[in-house]
């Protein structure tokens, strides 16, 4: 006997990725990142909650190094308010650049 | 910069009482709710003001989760009629999520006391409103340091330039960078704040309409607990906006780095592929994807004083937010506080000085208020929101106990029965009753 949940119409979950939804804004990119990371004192961080909470993925590892691209950046704040090593030096983009939000 | 633009009901006593090196009456950091209310305010009693935004445009830096009250606007703005309302909240739902169901609680009704907007689309319309006031608005302009001189503020520096002024309102938003630099508060803390990430997806009206069974311009403020934030303090939130919809979740900071081992944007979209959302946006596309910091630790995180000599804090910035978990105040908060500085600078200037002791008003204004009344009558829920069984045990128990009661083969249980079984291991009847006390009790 088939379960009621057997019958339920299955839909495919279509996930989206984090770089096409970024894709969907509108930016205006600075010419010099308006964040800095001092990547020597993430060595010995270990709990390096930056790349799973940065909305924008902006952090990433490699080789076990930390790397941080500000160009997606939406300008939250998230980092510099939870790095563990005080490792980051956040200032807003100048000259409005950066993301535009329409909504 | 052309900064002597002549408002036609500018105050000539006050211009005389002004020194020479000052431009503007007041200078007004960050052009969003609180900043731009406060220039409103003040340049309608004839005071020549200028507001320094960071954005290209006012709004473009701008970003909430949906849903407006609309007193605190109507009360500096009159009419709403040519705001950019989206649609009037008339249908609310909350809604505890586990991994294969929800239990849900709605309510509706023909009367609306709030509306969804784009905070983007808001702002825009207040700088307009503003600007027909006479307000300067310069865009493109970070503003670095509020300058000091004895403690008093006496201006701001942007770019390297300084502009000076007799009085500078921070509305700087969350982030608060200048109140930092001054002193006035610590650096932020993760204990403070929550993560927001939203999505705006777009639908059609129509098709909203028909898949939230909606009429007109009716909206729908939509909050979840447990799944939607992966089980973590924070949640879930959807609003319906025209042709749109905001679906996104919040997720408190401190708790979020102990625990998460997702990344936040997983989250999100396990969140939108779950059942029902899934079936309900699909067929959308995201037409923008953008994250904020919240304020969550209310009066806690407020500045000790709201003001100082030569300055006042309004908005985010003065931590002026309230997560009741059905619901979330901050915009009308943001409003309402600039409306009032506007008004304790303006009595300031009557008394002859911008001191600290004049512009007391203002942070005696605000406590009168129901800002800050708000925030301590409901402060015991802030004692809720920071433990990990009321997002995680809680939801689960719930859509359970629901599970159990509509899915049976041939015999259906009894509700003690239900309880029982789906707190079994839970959370011990004293835990609940503890949490219950702590919700009833108050502050």
């Amino acid at each position: 006997m088939s379960s009621p949940k057997d019958l339920q119409p299955q839909t495919k979950p279509r996930r989206t990725r984090v770089e096409d939804a970024l894709n969907a804004n509108v930016w205006d990119v600075d010419g010099s990142p308006h964040i800095q990371v001092d990547t020597s004192k993430c060595v010995t961080c270990k709990t390096r909650p930056c790349i799973v909470l940065c909305p924008a993925d902006t952090f990433v590892i490699l080789d076990g190094k930390i790397l941080h691209s500000y160009e997606g950046c939406l300008e939250c704040g998230t980092c510099r308010v939870l790095c563990p090593e005080k490792a980051i030096t956040w200032k807003y983009p100048l000259s409005g650049r950066g993301v535009q939000y329409r909504f | 910069m052309n900064v002597l633009n002549s408002s036609e009901a500018h105050d000539e006593c006050f211009m005389q009482s002004r020194t020479p090196a000052t431009t503007f009456d007041a200078l007004v950091v960050g052009g969003g709710p609180a900043g731009l209310s406060c220039s409103y305010t003040l340049a309608k009693k004839g005071y020549r003001v200028a507001v320094l935004e960071r954005g290209r445009t006012p709004g473009t830096k701008n970003l909430f989760g949906g849903r407006v009250y609309s007193s605190p606007l109507e009360r500096v703005y009159g009419s709403l009629k040519d705001a950019p309302v989206e649609r009037w909240v008339k249908h609310e739902r909350i809604s505890m999520m586990d991994d294969d169901g929800a239990f849900s609680v709605g309510y509706d009704s023909a009367v609306s006391t709030s509306f969804t907007t784009y905070l983007s689309k808001l702002v825009a319309w207040m700088a307009s409103k503003a600007e027909a006031e006479g307000v300067t608005i310069v865009t493109d302009v970070r503003v670095d340091e509020v300058v000091m001189e004895n403690g008093k503020a006496v201006g701001v520096l942007a770019g390297g330039d300084r502009i000076d002024s007799d009085v500078v309102v921070v509305a700087e938003g969350v982030n608060r960078l200048l109140c930092e630099r001054m002193q006035v508060v610590p650096p932020l803390s993760p204990g403070q704040v929550a993560l927001g990430a939203r999505q705006v997806i777009k639908i059609g009206a129509e098709k909203i309409n028909e898949r939230f069974g909606l009429a007109g311009d009716e909206g729908l403020a939509w909050f979840f607990l447990g799944r939607p934030s992966g089980y973590l303090p924070g949640g879930g939130f959807l609003y319906t906006s025209s042709s749109t919809v905001s679906l996104g979740l919040v997720l408190y900071l401190q708790e979020g780095m102990s625990v998460s081992s997702k990344h936040v944007f997983e989250i999100l979209e396990d969140f939108r592929n779950s059942p029902p959302i899934g079936q309900l946006l699909s067929g959308g596309s995201v037409v923008e994807y953008g994250s904020h910091l919240i304020p969550e630790a209310g009066l806690k995180m407020s500045p000790s004083r709201l003001y100082g000599d030569g300055f006042v804090i309004v908005g985010d910035a003065a931590g002026l937010v309230l997560n009741l978990g059905y619901t979330v105040r901050g915009v009308d908060f943001a409003v309402h506080s600039g409306y009032l500085a506007a008004q304790a600078i303006s009595d300031a200037h009557s008394s002859g000085s911008f001191a600290s002791e004049n512009l007391a008003t203002y942070g005696n204004k605000l406590k009168e208020s129901f800002v800050i009344r708000e925030m301590r009558r409901h402060n015991a829920i802030r004692k809720l929101m920071n433990k990990k069984h009321v997002f995680d045990v809680y939801p689960r128990v719930m859509v359970d106990a629901a599970r159990r009661l509509y899915e049976f083969d041939e015999t259906s249980p009894k509700f003690l029965e239900v309880g029982r079984r789906s707190m079994k291991g839970k959370r011990s009847p004293l835990g609940m009753l503890n949490d219950l006390l702590l919700l009833a009790r108050g502050p």
